[in-house]
């Protein structure tokens, strides 16, 4: 059963239309990320949800129960906000038992679910300090305690981890999965971070002018992007994207780049593509299925380049590679010591097993 | 992170809390707010004095009355003129002060503590206070001119036509430049010093800098404390009031204290609520184009 | 000259420069002050006496004896009923303004162009609307006075040090199961507690010194102090002592008061304009 059912939601600040039919079913237990670039309308979403925004038209049901005209209170949901939203002038106790408070929850019984969301987070030690005395990541765990101990229908989560440094973040976005995963909640989770709604995520949906792009499982969306724009969102480097048109070869289809290259397709895919031959396309190219030629055999449709590297950035357990491909700069990313240094010449190996063909009109995926 | 974080959008059974919020506040300005203005329009054109309660139409009467009134225009002229001596004097003498306590200075608080002291004093107590000091035989003021010229100093500083006016300003100024002195500093102390510093390497010299960023800077500031201190001046009545109450004759006799003495002492009702309505046009006049300015001075 | 004796040489300049202008400004302060300790025979000396040989009370004596003293009693209540429903009022009004923009940009210009009409213009009026109600002379009378004339800045003020507190801290306890009113209540006015305490001083420092309403609205029974200093004035000089007495009573206590809060002091007198 759905926990959270959207139907034709719509929502306009005066003639700002920043929420432009979405329909969105959520089962129970599911950890859902909405991920879009800032203004995609995640975060209204977010708050619609809540009740903290009214809707402009459509249905929002939690449980079965049609909640648009309920305020945030009657909704039983908890939040986490981005900037945390803990009371300067209460102790870290008091803050975590503000929800329980609102809701006439006997003493004993918030001492217990206080101290027990506190073990649970490790901020049990910081109960009598105020929010002016901890650091980021605690003030974060504090944040997400307030949630915790409601017990609410739904857990909401908008950007909470996007005012802590990178190490922070890494460290938090498994704590809060390890909760999910303690919790069995349902969970919506606002980001506008990639990585995040990678890792994070049961499904991810991907939202774009106030609109679902796509919506889906991580791998699903990475590995089948339904569109230019969600295959060149998730990935990091970006995946990269080549005019190219795709021609008859032999007897299968092949890519020619605007540098005359042709890098053929594999045939069991080229039956997929056979009614766009002749027609402009967009290849994209993952940088991770670039790598280095080796000299002997070539695995089944992977197909060799020679390319001048302009830039080499290593990371250290990779190296991000920028050479011209097609007339584009294209990313590679190969091993630590595949490449040592710029306008060196070098052999690169595509997999067209994995690359998208894009309709160049449309941005749909082929 | 959108826009829509800064205003709540009331929803629900929210609707009706907006409203009640306000109710109260609005009701009680709506009867002492504007209750004042339609009665005064009402009664403007009326005949209603001490002796005689005429509430029949008389038109325009009264405020073609005000038109020969001399002794109203010049109560309004001498509101002027406070106003026109007061207030620049206190601004130069605000920002210079300002400037002297911009750079760091150990201690500078306690000057600046004492220093505001004069701005909140009553000010019919400040009025008190300097009859008391400008007595001509038992104040300081006397006597301390005294020491300076080394003959025995008798002026009548509430009373002679041509030591009254200074002896008002001196009460005004010297209440009220402490108030445009605590503005200005702390308009100073919000200019970017690093562009003051970029300014000096590339040679510019004090006055240039004065002028050219940090008074722009603080043109903002400056324009709220002028337009707070011009109203105030435009209604002039304690000090005068506890100096001179008007006199000698009607010499420095404010629009505020001519309006008392129509309403409350010569009960003239009609024609002190023509008075009152003129002083309300005049002043939003005022205030709109001065407001205008400053809009477009950002 | 090296730079930092010049810098030095600076600094002892300035010195002397703040210390003269402080003395200026603090002597009229002195002097009134300093009278009502005097005896009769010390302020009516000729060349004017600058320190009394002895500190004595009577002039203050006097003031509780009579009874005069009392107005200061009446300025407190008048002042300090008012300013609590001022607030109370102004805050909560501005809290709508602040968060539901209610009545928009108009609404609130307004409210404060209430502030900038002179006194003088509205007192009359009001005046005989009082009498009309038989409210002159009275506590009431005088506290919806004062509330009235302070609820525009109250509102004022407070929508700034409202629009300051991040709405997410209300968003939170609204989805934690807060109803509006316990927002206020919980989350509001703690938030903004210190411009609350700010705004308030001031408040209650406007009807504590306001002169003109308290001239032609109190008769004997609820008269001000502001208003009982000038019973003295007049031909005869022989009052001083009561003046000065009668004027470090009433003010003292904001002296007292401000010394508290010279952090708000600059927001407070501003309007708002300049944050300090």
């Amino acid at each position: 059963m759905a926990d959270l059912k959207i139907t034709g939601l719509h929502k306009y600040y005066g003639s700002m239309h920043a929420v432009r039919g979405i329909d969105l079913e959520i089962p129970a237990g599911e950890f859902t990320v909405l991920v879009g670039q800032s203004g995609c309308g995640k975060s209204t979403l977010l708050r619609t949800i809540a009740g903290l925004e009214d809707i402009s038209s459509g249905t929002i049901e939690i449980a079965g129960e049609v909640v648009n005209d309920l305020a945030p209170r009657d909704r039983d949901i908890a939040m986490v906000f981005q900037n945390y939203a803990l009371y300067p002038y209460m102790r870290v106790y008091d803050n975590i038992a503000f929800g329980l408070r609102a809701r006439k929850t006997p003493k004993q019984e918030i001492e217990e679910k206080v101290q027990r969301a506190a073990r649970m987070l490790a901020i049990d030690h910081l109960l009598d300090r105020y929010p002016r005395q901890l650091s980021g990541g605690q003030l974060q765990r504090v944040a997400i305690g307030r949630a915790v101990v409601r017990n609410a229908r739904l857990y909401l989560f908008d950007e909470p981890l996007s005012n802590l440094d990178a190490q922070l973040r890494d460290e938090m976005r498994g704590e809060i999965k390890r909760l999910h995963q303690e919790l069995d909640k349902t969970m919506i989770y606002v980001t506008h971070d990639q990585i995040e709604a990678m890792t994070m995520a049961d499904r991810i949906v991907l939202l774009r002018d106030g609109r679902i792009e796509q919506a889906g499982s991580p791998l699903d969306l990475y590995e089948r992007p339904a569109t230019k724009y969600v295959a060149g969102f998730l990935g990091s480097p970006s995946m990269n994207f080549i005019p190219a048109q795709l021609v008859s070869q032999d007897n299968g289809l092949a890519v020619r780049l605007s540098d005359g290259a042709l890098l053929s397709l594999p045939a069991d895919r080229g039956n997929r593509f056979s009614r766009h031959r002749d027609r402009e396309v967009t290849l994209g190219v993952r940088p991770e299925h670039i790598s280095r030629a080796a000299d002997d055999a070539l695995r089944p449709g992977v197909v060799c380049h020679e390319v001048t590297i302009d830039l080499v950035q290593p990371t250290g357990s990779r190296t991000y590679a920028t050479f011209l491909l097609g007339g584009v700069e294209t990313v590679a990313e190969l091993k630590a010591h595949d490449v040592s240094a710029p306008n060196e010449t070098v052999k690169l190996a595509l997999d067209m097993n994995r690359v998208v063909l894009i309709d160049p009109a449309s941005e749909e995926v082929l | 992170m959108s826009a829509a974080g800064a205003l709540m959008k009331p929803r629900f059974s929210d609707k009706s809390f907006r409203y009640q919020l306000i109710a109260p506040s609005i009701f009680v300005l709506l009867l002492i707010g504007v209750f004042p203005l339609v009665y005064l329009l009402v009664a403007s054109f009326q005949g209603i004095t001490m002796i005689d309660n005429d509430t029949s139409f008389h038109g325009v009467s009264n405020y073609a009355a005000l038109f020969g009134d001399t002794r109203l225009w010049e109560a309004l002229l001498h509101t002027i003129l406070f106003t026109a001596i007061a207030l620049p004097l206190e601004l130069v003498l605000g920002l210079m002060m300002a400037q002297l306590f911009i750079d760091h200075m150990p201690g500078r608080q306690v000057f600046v503590a004492l220093l505001v002291l004069p701005v909140v004093i009553a000010p019919i107590v400040s009025g008190a206070t300097w009859s008391l000091m400008f007595d001509n035989r038992f104040g300081p003021v006397n006597q301390v001119i005294g020491w300076i010229t080394g003959e025995e100093a008798t002026l009548l500083w509430t009373i002679s036509p041509d030591l009254v006016y200074p002896a008002i300003l001196a009460a005004e100024v010297w209440q009220w430049t402490p108030f445009m002195f605590l503005l200005l500093l702390a308009a100073l102390s919000a200019v970017d010093k690093s562009q003051l510093e970029a300014a000096s390497i590339d040679g510019a010299g004090y006055w240039r800098i004065f002028f050219r960023i940090v008074l722009p800077a603080i043109w903002p500031v400056m324009a709220v404390a002028v337009l707070i201190r011009g109203l105030d001046l435009f209604r002039l009545f304690d000090v005068v009031w506890a100096l001179t109450r008007g006199g000698p004759g009607t010499m420095t006799e404010t629009i505020s204290i001519f309006t008392y003495v129509k309403g409350f002492q010569q009960f003239e009702t009609s024609y002190t609520a023509a008075v009152a309505l003129l002083i309300i046009i005049l002043l939003s006049v005022v205030v709109i184009l001065a407001l205008r300015r400053v809009g477009l001075a950002r | 000259m090296k730079l930092s004796q010049r810098r030095n040489m600076r600094l002892a300049l300035r010195y002397v420069a703040a210390t003269l202008l402080t003395l200026f400004f603090l002597f009229p302060i002195y002097w009134l002050f300093m009278i009502s300790f005097k005896t009769a025979d010390e302020i009516y000396a000729y060349p004017p006496v600058w320190w009394p040989s002895s500190i004595q009370f009577s002039n203050y004596l006097v003031l509780f004896k009579d009874g005069d003293a009392a107005t200061v009693g009446n300025s407190l209540i008048v002042a300090g009923v008012s300013t609590v429903i001022a607030m109370f009022l102004g805050t909560i009004c501005a809290y709508s303004l602040a968060r539901f923009r209610t009545g928009g940009e108009n609404l609130a210009n307004w409210i404060i162009s209430q502030r900038m009409v002179p006194p003088i213009a509205v007192v009359f009026p009001i005046f005989l609307l009082y009498v009309w109600f038989g409210w002159v002379d009275t506590y009431f009378g005088l506290i919806l006075l004062y509330t009235a004339f302070n609820l525009p800045y109250v509102i004022w003020m407070m929508r700034g040090y409202i629009l300051d507190i991040p709405i997410a801290l209300e968003q939170a306890a609204l989805v934690d199961g807060y109803t509006r009113w316990q927002v206020l209540w919980k989350v509001v006015f703690p938030m903004c507690r210190a411009g609350l305490f700010a705004t308030a001083i001031f408040t209650f420092v406007f009807a504590w010194n306001d002169f003109i309403f308290a001239l032609v609205l109190t008769r004997t029974e609820v008269a001000t102090y502001t208003v009982q200093v000038t019973h003295y004035f007049g031909g005869q000089s022989n009052f001083w002592g009561k003046i000065s007495a009668m004027s470090v009573l009433g003010t003292l206590p904001i002296f007292i008061v401000v010394a508290f809060m010279q952090k708000y002091l600059v927001r407070g007198i501003s309007l708002g304009a300049v944050k300090g």
